[in-house]
């Protein structure tokens, strides 16, 4: 690959609203954008401040996965009885009732998926910076599957609240949601928000043209 | 977030010509950048930790202390899911349930609420609800549903405790609850109970709180709770008394039953009440000592004081005295019979029967004082030593005919001169007269000794040869008895036509005797009537054997 062709391709801008490709134009003066000629988009080499926003939500969900975990996500009422239900109360007791698959599942959702896209979220966002030709096409694949299950940890939240919708017996049983219910839907969106920031540009910021090079 | 605005473009760019070379592609324009604070997005994160902040230090407050529960079993209580629960307000929850190192309890640990802190002291109480169905009713039904729960007294002490020994059975009285509790000494538990009911006048005011034997000195104590406002009718004054079933009793004066309500027939329960004609007392104190008394008659009976201990010796069987038979003097019961035991009289070579008795002397009443003063000793043992000289003797009766109860009976019977003398130990020995039944006895063995003696045997022999000798003589009388017999015959036929005879003339209805009798007597009738007649008419007016007959009286007008 030449020099030219690569600074060609460093050079260019293409809107995301149009699909306009321009020659990226030389900035001298801080604080001005560049906007697509055709339809006005701001056109931008990768997202404004990808890594601080990244970086902010990833912090905050780590943050709150401390009280979704430790406070009660469902208050179950009955007659006679007043319960409080954490996730991982609520994955022991069904593992104790011998529903093995369904602990599973749940654990999967609530506790590990949270956990690892966090996890995920963090590892992308610092070796953006610290480790840039580290693995890039694994990372751009970790950032697909990342932004492909995200939505998938809501799972609990509508259970909780369709629950809470429905069972409404009065003074016989009624099921309302924890505290631990809102920290977690803050995680999950956190995490989803995190997610959208992140711009996987950045991956490749530097890169050869061919990713599996380097 | 600041986005910078996507202004419309002001004029449309001509659009870029193939082949795309960098050098042909359209230049985009230049806009300004708002300005904007780059590190706003780390509100964020920062928020998010004063939420989290805020949400575990609200949870940390709303945890209280931490307390450990000993109990014998666990049945029914589950970590995580028992509650624990004050006038059914959930103050805490079961975290884990364990057992004592030893292996002889269970420990049960509770989380506390921050706003149940103040439950964790010393003299809080402890234990665990479950369906009970017992005498004093039913309770804790809703756990059959619920599961057990923790329920709790709370304490009053500001000293703080965090492991507590909990009860096996709720308490009866809860702190607070107004009303008194005092103790009863008693000698039997009968079907007391915790929770039988205490009643007053037939009306439950209270509950038998507790029961404790003390091994060390053998002696009953049950704790009894009485509500407010009933306390104020506890007065020193007043007698308890077991009022448990049915109270069947047969003694000289019969058969009794006693019972108080139905419910009290069934769980057991006591009644108190106060002796009638007592003077106005304070209401008792709390846990003041009362005695427990088998029944309401002896409860309610004037107190009976000092015992004179009675010894009597009977020369006669005791069947039907039974220990607690009455002692009578001349119809007032002044003492109870303690102990009934043979004795050997090793001269006489006889049993004589051994009767100890207590003698209330208070139950005299006022007699009691002025025999004291008569005697001029102080001493009840005296008066009865004083009574004994002037011919007083115990003596065995029939209460009974029916059972043969027997009680004994103080009473003046005349007879050889005795004394009653005190022993060292204070036991008068009161001198005996023969019961009324074994005086009977004598009289009737001489009357039987007296029939035995008539000679029945010779008289008999006397007898049977009379009695052969009349036979002879009939023998010889036969022949001249045979001519007699057929001249006795034949007089008896012609009797007998001279009858018909009359009957034909005289008794048959168309005889003309009968007529003319007949005929005579229907004329002596008639003449009878018109005395009559005459007789009443003079009665009415004597005056018309002077006046002759008045004429008619006047028919009234209308």
């Amino acid at each position: 690959m030449s020099d030219a062709a690569r600074r060609d391709a460093q050079e260019l801008l293409g809107c995301e609203s149009c699909g306009l490709v321009s020659a990226a134009a030389v900035i001298d003066e801080p604080g001005l954008l560049q906007q697509c000629p055709r339809c006005g988009h701001v056109l931008r080499a990768t997202k404004p401040f990808a890594l601080q926003r990244t970086w902010a939500c990833v912090l905050a969900a780590a943050v709150l996965y401390v009280p979704a975990n430790a406070l009660p996500v469902m208050v179950t009422t009955s007659a006679f009885q007043h319960d409080e239900h954490t996730l991982l109360g609520g994955i022991h007791e069904l593992w104790l009732d011998g529903s093995w698959f369904l602990a599973a599942i749940v654990f999967i959702a609530s506790i590990a998926v949270p956990m690892l896209k966090i996890g995920a979220l963090g590892l992308l966002a610092w070796t953006v910076r610290h480790r840039p030709e580290w693995r890039r096409l694994e990372r751009a694949r970790l950032y697909r599957l990342v932004e492909a299950v995200g939505h998938w940890s809501m799972l609990d939240v509508y259970v909780v609240v369709l629950l809470a919708a429905t069972v409404r017996f009065g003074p016989l049983a009624s099921v309302g949601a924890g505290l631990g219910l809102l920290a977690f839907t803050a995680v999950v969106v956190l995490t989803m928000f995190a997610t959208w920031s992140f711009d996987p540009r950045m991956i490749w910021r530097d890169a050869p043209a061919n990713g599996r090079v380097a | 977030m600041a986005e910078s605005p996507d202004d419309p473009p002001p004029a449309p760019a001509p659009p870029p010509a193939a082949p795309v070379v960098a050098a042909d592609l359209p230049q985009p324009r230049l806009i300004r950048a708002r300005r904007w604070n780059v590190s706003l997005v780390w509100l964020v994160p920062a928020i998010a930790l004063a939420i989290a902040a805020s949400m575990l230090v609200r949870s940390v407050f709303l945890t209280g202390p931490r307390i450990e529960i000993e109990f014998k079993s666990a049945e029914g209580v589950e970590a995580g899911k028992t509650e624990v629960r004050y006038k059914e307000v959930i103050i805490g929850k079961v975290v884990a349930v364990s057992l004592r190192d030893d292996r002889e309890r269970v420990v049960v640990v509770v989380q506390l609420d921050r706003s149940a802190a103040r439950f964790a002291v010393e003299d809080t109480s402890f234990w665990v609800v479950r369906p009970r169905i017992g005498a004093a009713g039913v309770s804790g039904l809703g756990t059959l549903i619920s599961g057990a729960y923790i329920g709790t007294d709370a304490g009053v002490s500001t000293k703080s405790r965090s492991e507590f020994v909990g009860l096996e059975a709720p308490p009866f009285v809860l702190r607070g609850e107004p009303g008194s509790i005092f103790v009863l000494k008693a000698t039997d538990l009968g079907s007391l109970d915790f929770g039988s009911p205490v009643f007053h006048r037939r009306t439950p005011v209270g509950r038998v709180v507790g029961y404790t034997l003390d091994a060390d000195r053998d002696e009953l104590s049950v704790k009894i709770f009485v509500e407010a406002p009933y306390q104020k009718l506890v007065t020193t004054n007043t007698r308890f008394w077991n009022a448990s079933g049915i109270d069947l009793t047969l003694n000289a004066s019969g058969l009794s039953v006693n019972t108080q309500t139905l419910a009290s027939v069934l769980a057991g329960g006591m009644a108190f009440d106060t002796p009638p004609g007592s003077a106005p007392a304070q209401p008792a104190p709390e846990n003041t000592v009362f005695t427990l008394f088998d029944d309401r008659r002896t409860a309610l009976a004037p107190a009976d004081g000092v015992a004179v201990p009675v010894r009597m010796v009977f020369d006669q069987t005791v069947r039907g005295l039974t220990p607690g038979a009455a002692i009578d003097l001349l119809g007032v019961d002044i003492g109870r019979v303690r102990t009934v035991a043979l004795q050997y009289d090793a001269k006489r070579k006889r049993f004589p029967v051994e009767v100890t008795a207590e003698i209330y002397p208070l139950r005299l009443g006022p007699v009691r004082s002025a025999l004291l003063r008569d005697v001029g000793v102080p001493s009840d043992a005296a008066v009865l030593q004083e009574l004994a000289a002037h011919g007083l003797r115990a003596q065995l009766r029939t209460g009974n005919l029916l059972t043969g109860q027997l009680y004994v009976a103080l009473d003046f019977i005349p007879g050889p001169a005795r004394t009653a003398t005190i022993e060292e130990d204070g036991t008068v020995r009161m001198p005996t007269a023969p019961g009324t039944l074994s005086e009977l006895q004598p009289q009737i063995a001489e009357i039987v000794g007296k029939v035995s003696k008539i000679p029945f045997d010779e008289i008999g022999r006397d007898l049977r040869t009379t009695l052969s000798r009349a036979s002879a003589a009939i023998g010889q009388l036969t022949p001249d008895a045979q001519k007699a017999l057929a001249e006795v015959q034949r007089t008896l036929a012609r009797a007998q036509t001279t009858l018909d005879n009359l009957d034909r003339n005289v008794t048959d209805p168309s005889a003309p005797v009968q007529r003319n009798l007949e005929d005579t007597l229907i004329e002596l009738q008639r003449t009878a009537r018109a005395l009559r007649v005459l007789a009443d008419y003079l009665q009415q007016h004597p005056e018309s054997l002077l006046r002759g007959k008045p004429a008619d009286a006047p028919v009234p007008k209308r």
